[in-house]
């Protein structure tokens, strides 16, 4: 199999480019430094070929961690027979920050003789901004082929289908040798290069400054950033309520025409009880994640990111963290993984450390479901000033920032105690443009992300739900549950839990969220299915209501899962990235601290109300 | 470098001010150092500053139509001259 590699610097479209030549859905965003691992697949017209998608890098000389990846992997990618060429892409529109990688792939390709092509990217906005743009020129300038293409409307491909293979580079100038040219006089190569052939006159940066005027101006562009996040959480709740109620209705229902039909009542319990009621509990709040997704992802693609990274920048680094922080944070408002991940375009080693710290405290989707079944409990779903802002989106919006309110706390206090100024780094971010977000990717990205959610959440709680199923049906054929098996191990944990309020049914559901914290939901769903009447399946938030759950003990739940590290991943990817001895004491820490602020947040409720 | 021809440094700019870069200070370290120069920042290069949010975030400058947020850790360490482009380079 022959491997083809895509290279080139942030943000300059390598991953759409991917996307289209491979039929796969990296993911992408308007924002530098998103790739930060590589990634291969088949192409499709050439099923015989392996793209070969890199993270971003301005030069060989890398300074953050994916960078870094990209260099070393390209160093082994280039002794590597298989590889049969070299993608170098270009944002045709700032040529300026790409040249100097560009000058250093062709020499490094020339010393392993590897062919190399440019893809200056982009030529749907030069075309619509009636820019000039002279890639033969800079062919020849550069002694290697440069091809216009557009990732956005798949334009400019034909060449590059048949090139890589065949080997018949399109259009091939006269070869220039740099196998010799030190870096310093690459960098004045591409200095004049730039000033030549880099796309003239004012209108793309004039348009980009408008909107920088406003978003980035003293007061308005905090006001703008304070908005844009409470319309954020407000969406969560009321966009995706309609859709949930359609997916309860959905799940009750066929609840109720399937476990009639069920002639085994052992059988028909249990897909009553941990189908219906546990697993279905949880599949009601995918309409949120997706939401979610998709707000994110509209934010990532507007290019608006690297704003709030820049004007976070100064708030940030008083809690020990970077403006760089900002992404890998956002996305742990998803998924702390890929904010795990993510956390890899932060410079500074010990920024990097802060931001890990902070990651497991932002309220991540699989908090989601616990916060949303919790609010719905105790909160009324009125709205307030025309329906535009809800109760339950308040509710909401607190106890994210809650959370936010801890990770700050924590990354502030640590660096606090071990003070070494040294290590930071000081902060350079390109801005991209913005761009209007393009719906399509946007939307499959969501699609993936829900579907991702429900196979591998799914199949833990489905796992979760039928061993708690078994133990709580068992011996006495459901009709007590607290003499079951469940009820009597309900008993160990119970003192455990009591000073919370808790009874040993939330105990239990407590414990088995440890694997990830969703499948709460799931076993509370399963229990109170077996305790339930036979007839009429009620939604959780009703049966969680009739069983007299204290106020004090519901925000003392809010509290601990706020706080708490109870997810099995995200403890190993921790301990990948950072080291295993980071990732136990934060697990430890982290649990410690949750049980104590909830029983400090069980007293004080109890006390009021 | 010629850090003789400078009469500023980056950080000191306004917003809508241009100036050409003359060379770098000793407080950039190395690495820093060879970041801004890819990203366009060479002796020679005209810059403008284009946005300063003020409450001493980082500032905005451009070059052509590439577009970069620098702190002042970095921006006070590039030397500009603000004198017209053919007086500056020669
Ligand atoms: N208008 C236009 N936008 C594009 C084109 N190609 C990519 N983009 C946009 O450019 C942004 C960056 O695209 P990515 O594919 O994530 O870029 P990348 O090079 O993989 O970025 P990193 O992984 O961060 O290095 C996204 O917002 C894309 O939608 C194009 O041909 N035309
Ligand atoms: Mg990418």
């Amino acid at each position: 199999m022959r491997r083809v590699l895509l290279l080139g610097s942030p943000n300059s479209g390598k991953s759409s480019l991917f996307n289209r030549l491979t039929g796969l859905s990296q993911r992408v965003a308007n924002y530098p430094g998103i790739t930060v691992d590589v990634a291969s697949g088949p192409m499709v017209n050439l099923p015989d070929t392996e793209l070969v998608d890199f993270p971003g890098t301005y030069s060989l000389e890398p300074i953050s961690g994916e960078e870094a990846i990209a260099v070393s992997f390209l160093n082994e990618a280039l002794a590597d027979d298989h590889v049969s060429h070299v993608l170098c892409v270009a944002d045709a529109t700032r040529l300026e920050k790409c040249l100097h990688f560009i000058l250093q792939v062709i020499r490094e390709c020339q010393h392993h003789q590897k062919p190399v092509t440019i893809l200056a990217n982009m030529s749907d906005v030069i075309r619509d901004n009636q820019l000039q743009f002279d890639p033969a020129g800079l062919a020849a300038a550069l002694g290697v082929p440069v091809i216009s293409v557009s990732a956005k409307e798949s334009q400019g491909f034909e060449p590059l289908v048949e090139c890589p293979a065949e080997g018949a580079a399109p259009a091939t100038p006269p070869s220039r040798n740099w196998r010799e040219t030190p870096n310093e006089i690459l960098r004045g190569t591409a200095q004049q290069l730039a000033a030549q052939f880099s796309p003239k006159g004012d209108v793309l940066i004039n348009s980009q400054l408008r909107l920088d005027r406003f978003f980035l101006s003293t007061a308005l562009g905090g006001l703008a950033f304070f908005f844009i996040m409470f319309l954020f959480f407000q969406s969560i709740f009321t966009w995706s309520a309609p859709v949930m109620d359609a997916v309860e209705a959905l799940v009750s229902g066929l609840g109720e025409a399937v476990v009639p039909l069920i002639p085994n009542r052992v059988i028909a319990d249990f897909v009553a009880d941990a189908l219906f009621g546990g697993v279905g509990a949880f599949l009601v709040f995918v309409p949120q994640i997706f939401v979610l997704t998709l707000v994110i992802g509209i934010m990532e693609d507007s290019g608006y990111l690297a704003r709030a990274a820049l004007i976070c920048h100064r708030p940030l680094r008083v809690f020990g963290l970077t403006g760089k922080s900002f992404i890998p944070l956002l996305s742990g408002v998803a998924c702390a993984i890929p904010a795990i991940y993510a956390a890899r375009s932060v410079d500074s080693p010990r920024q990097r450390m802060m931001t890990y710290l902070a990651i497991p405290l932002m309220p991540c989707s699989a908090r989601l479901p616990v916060y949303a079944l919790l609010i719905a409990t105790f909160i009324s779903n009125d709205t307030i000033l025309f329906g535009l802002v809800g109760w339950q989106g308040l509710a909401l919006f607190f106890i994210y920032f809650f959370g936010m309110l801890v990770a700050l706390l924590v990354t502030g206090l640590v660096s606090k105690a071990s003070k070494n100024k040294h290590s930071e780094q000081p902060f350079v971010l390109e801005l991209p443009p913005y761009r209007l977000p393009t719906a399509k990717p946007l939307l499959r990205n969501a699609w993936n992300r829900c579907r991702q959610f429900v196979t591998q959440a799914g199949k833990i709680i489905l796992a979760v739900t039928m061993v708690v199923w078994v133990l709580g049906y068992f011996p006495n054929g459901g009709a007590d549950l607290g003499e079951s098996w469940l009820g009597t191990l309900g008993q160990f944990v119970e003192p455990v839990f009591a000073p919370l309020g808790l009874d040993w049914r939330y105990g239990i559901a407590i414990l088995t969220s440890f694997l990830a914290r969703e499948v709460f939901v799931g076993t509370l769903g399963t229990i109170f299915g077996i305790e339930g009447s036979e007839e009429n399946m009620l939604p959780l938030v009703d049966h969680i209501q009739a069983s007299g759950l204290p106020l004090g003990s519901g925000i003392a739940l809010l509290v601990f899962f706020a706080v708490a590290l109870q997810c099995v991943s995200t403890v190993v990817i921790l301990a990948r990235e950072g080291s295993t001895r980071l990732a136990l004491s934060m697990l430890l820490s982290y649990l410690v601290g949750a049980y104590l602020l909830s029983l400090i947040a069980f007293q004080i409720v109890s006390l009021l109300f | 470098m010629n850090n003789a021809l400078a009469d500023k440094a980056l950080w000191d700019l306004r917003p809508g001010e241009a100036a050409t870069v003359t060379g770098f200070g000793d407080a950039l370290s190395v690495s820093y150092q060879g970041r801004v120069m890819e990203f366009g920042f060479q002796p020679g290069t005209r810059v403008q500053c284009l946005l300063n949010p003020g409450f001493g975030a980082p500032r905005v400058y451009g070059i052509s139509n590439s577009v970069f947020s620098l702190d002042k850790e970095i921006a006070a360490a590039v030397f500009v001259t603000t004198r017209p482009p053919q007086e500056a380079s020669s």
